[in-house]
């Protein structure tokens, strides 16, 4: 058995339920706390993964490229708002399967907040995105959904308004409210919910018009590099 | 035992027809300076490559590599990494991480070295190579030459017993280059280094190198010391003599007598014996520029421009008429404000003051759509900057649908056989015309260039210069940015010196570069002494001959 | 960058201070502990910043209103009600709440600028180079090409621009999209062609043939280690007392605040000089640098 399938086991049945807990026993933001080593215990498995798998020269360059590519591309765009970062992410995950979906987006959003300022949201924003990334490699590279420009814009519409964006939303949630008021958690999730709804047209937008020839210049790149046989991602 | 053997080495790309390497056999010895000429497609990369495992394409493969007397395939990963250092072309794409100190530390990272090792290898390579100063810096902070600076001294804090260049100047300006280039001979001279390097630039490591070797065609075609290269392609009529240094081209052009000068003292030497007195005829006619310009497509009044408020000013006074048809060209150091004037001519920058006037019209009359659909065009220094499509042929019909134009634009930049390929898939000449086919396609009436000659090898600049020609002769005025002064004496019709945010100097290119004796050509400094105002080789091999009949 | 001596500690210092800061400010809701979080980080943001800093604290001040003056709307508990509205109870209790949640997120927004300046990325790799190589590598890597993407876009759009394929301010959008994208996707293909020739660099430096090592360019010095001793005694002493429940702070349904006084006041001293570690730093070193001109 690998090192990170250990560390799977002993997140989920050791570190997790400790965390809980522990974090019934906090006081103050017990539950943005709680929320957040969860989710950094979560993450530990897949960096593990990536660092066992001792990737090649050429997978850490292809997965740096797109994670900047992600962060500069809104200097491309001269529309002020538009983030073409999740559909660029969510590409990379359909192009290489899902663990590469994975790092990509996590390691963009991490990386573009040495550029734009970290927060308390930063390791919900990671795996907000690595998990999108992540699965949309899982969909794709499947084939349990085809590598159409409709479907992958529906898709990439549908991650931001289900996951990435009500994911953000609870970290701020966590973070101010008071005690478990349901209430204001319902209206935090409605006032985010227009945000998000940008955010998911942009996506779309983006999947829509600009998924394909990615997807095809990356095709180009697997090409040139010889590693078109792999199956396995990069 | 020689350091480099090899036998019988052939290679075949998997999509190419032909061989790129064909029965190629070499013995490269320890410590030499080895340089390998060519054409573009020549094999000289290829052939580069194989003397690296991991760098080595994909392919069919004939022959083998010795290095130190072992089959390379059986010299470990890392062995090779660390006894072969090979700097590429492109300074920008070499470098991995974001800080200087962690670039130079990068290779000793990867072959495991502990710290105290680390520590004393960067700190010796700083030191050596004069990057104490920018040693924190980031990566993106520095200049092309600093870059590939950096990616020489990375690569030799891991001690490497050869390096291997691929082009490693071509991106860089001439000072840069011959900084670099010294550099190398430096690290030749008093560490013991192999080096085995391509480029374009003869002149400046022709005369310093041991052994030159010419490839065309995947062969080895002529091995021997650089002045019996240059004895050796003279006598075949082979095209790379066009590539080789002025002197030599001189002295075998006139039917120099006795050992062939590589080097413009050697030169100057060689015309002090030929004319032990002046000869009759010594020097071309020169009429001066015309003062006053009727009808200028182009006129630039007093232009000022800073990027920043607080930041200095880059353009400070620029004034200029450039006569309808005519080929201008603007040389001068790096961040002296010439790209800077290119971008106030096609109204990226606004100067705060002075006014730039297009076939008399003021620039901000023009809309956009007037001013770039049939007025103003700029092919960029990097023509990669143009490329959005995936076919030669796609980006050209992303300009127009008139296939008549298309067809005539094809014809005119040579770029017929490349239509299907992918823009990225051509040599750096070939991006650059199909680059310029596609900025011509918006027909301008004034073109400008910035740096069109940047990385492409003598061949090309002469199809680029051919080009430019016909455009002339359409009546098209173009406008030059450009480091090579070479090209500039040749084709320019009035050469301007840029300065200290002016145009200083403004001539014909004879009177131009016949006045200066620093910045001139090296045809210019070897001839100065004998005859006035020769600034080609051409020039210089015309005036012997007429000296030597007359 | 600013002359600050904390920022010159070793990252291991600076990652620890942090980690301990926002753990504190993010569990801790006694209004002292909270007041010295905003005081004290207010106060190093300053010093990090300059004057420019001052315009992203006020900024933060109507976001501390906005987040008291919300709390109420949806946390009805509390046992003086101020007013009604919508018919639901508006509590004095649930305001004060809402004023301690402001400041604890004011504070965050605080200390997260400054580490934002100390924490850089090339700190962040060197830390944790050895424990994550290939990921800190992946990060390095990011940082590099991100400024070299952006200059490379610029290139695009103003080599677009000059051949009469730009877009003005007043294109639609979906003009302006379009041309984005046509500048990103040339974008992707040049820098993918690129990371060719930055793979084959790594390969031929040898990445990949044996165990990565990590260049320490940040070096513990006996300095670093002494505040490290001082930082985790002060944190020990504030987890103490607040386990203890001296910081222990209940704001509805009823009001239950510790009293800060006599023994109990220590902890709250151990919380201040802690936050103030930067501070102090840069003052002491202030003082001695005027000294040491005054002597010459």
């Amino acid at each position: 058995m690998k090192k990170s399938h250990w560390a799977t086991l002993l997140v989920f049945f050791v570190l997790i339920p400790l965390t809980l807990y522990l974090g019934t026993r906090l006081s103050g933001r017990s539950y943005y706390i709680t929320g957040t080593l969860i989710i950094l215990e979560l993450m530990v498995p897949f960096f593990m993964a990536f660092e066992g798998r001792k990737p090649q020269a050429r997978e850490l360059v292809v997965v740096a490229v797109l994670s900047a590519i992600a962060i500069a591309g809104r200097v491309a765009i001269p529309i002020p708002h538009f983030k073409a970062a999740f559909a660029i992410i969510m590409l990379a995950g359909i192009a290489f399967g899902p663990e590469t979906g994975f790092i990509v987006g996590a390691i963009t959003a991490f990386a573009s907040n040495f550029f734009y300022g970290q927060g308390a949201f930063t390791p919900w924003q990671m795996m907000g995105y690595g998990a999108g990334g992540m699965l949309a490699g899982f969909l794709f590279r499947r084939g349990w959904l085809p590598r159409n420009r409709w479907v992958m814009a529906a898709f990439g519409f549908a991650a931001v308004i289900v996951w990435v964006g009500p994911l953000l939303d609870c970290s701020h949630i966590f973070l101010t409210l008071g005690s478990t008021d349901w209430v204001g958690a319902l209206g935090y999730l409605i006032s985010g919910f227009w945000v998000n709804l940008v955010q998911g047209v942009c996506t779309m937008l983006v999947m829509l018009l600009f998924g394909i020839p990615l997807l095809e210049k990356l095709d180009r790149i697997k090409m040139k590099y010889g590693m078109m046989e792999d199956e396995n991602g990069l | 035992m020689a350091h480099f053997q090899i036998e019988d080495l052939t290679f075949a790309y998997p999509t190419a027809k032909g061989r790129s390497l064909d029965g190629v056999n070499l013995t490269i010895d320890r410590g030499e300076y080895v340089v390998l000429c060519g054409k573009s497609g020549s094999g000289k990369t290829t052939l580069l490559r194989h003397l690296k495992t991991v760098l080595t394409p994909h392919g069919k493969r004939g022959g083998r590599v010795l290095f130190n007397g072992v089959d390379m395939e059986q010299v470990s990963q890392r062995d090779q990494a660390a006894k072969i250092g090979y700097v590429m072309q492109d300074p920008d794409n070499q470098i991995v991480t974001d800080k200087v100190w962690h670039e130079l530390a990068f290779g000793l990272e990867s072959l495991g070295c502990d710290q105290k090792t680390m520590r004393a290898r960067v700190a010796e390579m700083a030191c050596y190579f004069g990057i104490q100063d920018w040693f924190h810096r980031d990566v993106a902070t520095l200049s092309g030459g600093q870059k590939q600076l950096l990616n020489l001294a990375s690569i030799m804090a891991m001690q490497p017993e050869t390096l291997i260049l691929d082009e490693p100047t071509s991106q860089l300006d001439p000072i840069a280059a011959s900084d670099f280039l010294n550099t190398v001979r430096k690290i030749n001279v008093e560490l013991g280094t192999t080096v085995i390097i391509t480029e374009h630039r003869l002149e400046d490591i022709f005369p310093y190198a041991d052994r030159a070797i010419v490839m065309d065609g995947g062969q080895v075609i002529a091995d021997d010391t650089p002045r019996g290269i240059g004895k050796a392609l003279h006598e075949r009529k082979n095209d790379m003599f066009a590539a080789m240094p002025t002197p030599v081209r001189v002295f075998y052009g006139a039917n120099g007598q006795g050992e062939c000068p590589l080097t413009v003292r050697e030169g100057r030497n060689w015309l002090n014996r030929c004319f032990p007195a002046p000869p009759q005829i010594h020097g071309l006619p020169a009429e001066p520029l015309e003062e006053e310009v009727t009808n200028p497509a182009l006129s630039l009044k007093e232009l000022w421009f800073r990027y920043e408020k607080e930041s200095p000013d880059v353009l400070r006074g620029v004034s200029a008429q450039v006569p309808t048809g005519s080929l201008w060209a603007i040389v001068g150091g790096n961040g002296a404000g010439k790209s800077t004037t290119l971008k106030a001519i096609c109204g990226i920058c606004r100067p705060y003051r002075g006014k730039v006037k297009i076939f008399g019209k003021p620039l901000e009359k023009y809309k956009a759509k007037e001013l770039f659909g049939g007025c103003l065009a700029m092919l960029p220094q990097d023509p990669k900057s143009l490329f959005v499509k995936k076919t030669v042929r796609e980006e050209l019909a992303e300009m127009t649908d008139d296939r008549q134009k298309i067809d005539e634009v094809t014809a005119l930049c040579q770029i017929g056989t490349l239509l299907d390929s992918h823009p990225y898939d051509l040599s750096g000449g070939e991006q650059q015309r199909s680059a310029l086919a596609k900025v011509l396609l918006t027909q301008p009436r004034i073109l400008l260039l910035d740096e069109p000659t940047k990385g492409i090898d003598s061949f090309f600049k002469e199809k680029l210069a051919d080009i430019l020609c016909k455009l002339k002769d359409q009546g098209v005025t173009i406008v030059m940015v450009s480091h090579d002064v070479e090209f500039c004496a040749k084709y320019a019709d009035r050469v301007s010196m840029f300065f200290d945010g002016q145009l200083l100097t403004t001539d014909t290119p004879r009177r131009f570069f016949g006045g200066n004796s620093f910045y001139t050509t090296a045809a210019g400094r070897m001839s100065r002494h004998v005859f006035d105002l020769a600034v080609t080789a051409e020039d210089v091999v015309g005036l012997c001959r007429q000296a030597q009949e007359g | 960058m600013t002359n600050d001596p904390f920022s010159k500690c070793h990252p291991t210092v600076n990652f620890l201070y942090f980690l301990g800061v926002i753990g504190c400010g993010v569990l801790i809701q006694h209004p002292a502990y909270l007041a010295a979080g905003v005081l004290c980080g207010g106060l190093y943001y300053l010093l990090l910043n300059g004057r420019g800093g001052w315009r992203r604290i006020l900024g933060l001040l109507p976001l501390f209103v906005l987040l008291a003056a919300i709390n109420p709307l949806f946390n009805t508990q509390g046992q003086r009600i101020l007013f009604r509205i919508f018919g639901r109870p508006y509590t004095l209790e649930a305001l004060l709440y809402g004023g301690a949640i402001g400041a604890m997120f004011v504070s965050m927004m605080l200390w997260f600028g400054c580490y934002d300046r100390v924490l850089t990325g090339d700190k962040f790799t060197s830390l944790f180079g050895n424990l994550i190589p290939a990921i800190s590598l992946l990060l390095v890597m990011v940082f590099r090409l991100v400024p070299h993407f952006i200059r490379k876009t610029r290139q695009i759009v103003g080599a677009r621009r000059s051949i009469g394929k730009g877009v003005g301010e007043a294109a639609s959008g979906a003009d302006k999209l379009k041309h984005g994208l046509v500048v990103l996707g040339a974008l992707t293909s040049w820098a993918l062609e690129g990371s060719v020739v930055t793979g084959d660099s790594m390969r031929a430096r040898g990445y990949g043939s044996a165990r990565r090592s990590s260049f320490m360019i940040y070096r513990m010095t006996w300095a670093d280690y002494a505040l490290l001793a001082a930082m985790m005694g002060l944190l020990g002493l504030v987890i103490g007392f607040a386990a203890g429940g001296s910081a222990a702070a209940q704001f509805t349904p009823s009001l239950k605040i510790a009293p800060v006084s006599g023994f109990r006041a220590l902890g709250l001293g151990a919380y201040w000089a802690y936050l103030l570690i930067p501070t102090v730093l840069y003052v002491k070193e202030a003082i001695q640098w005027h000294i040491s001109r005054l002597k010459i």
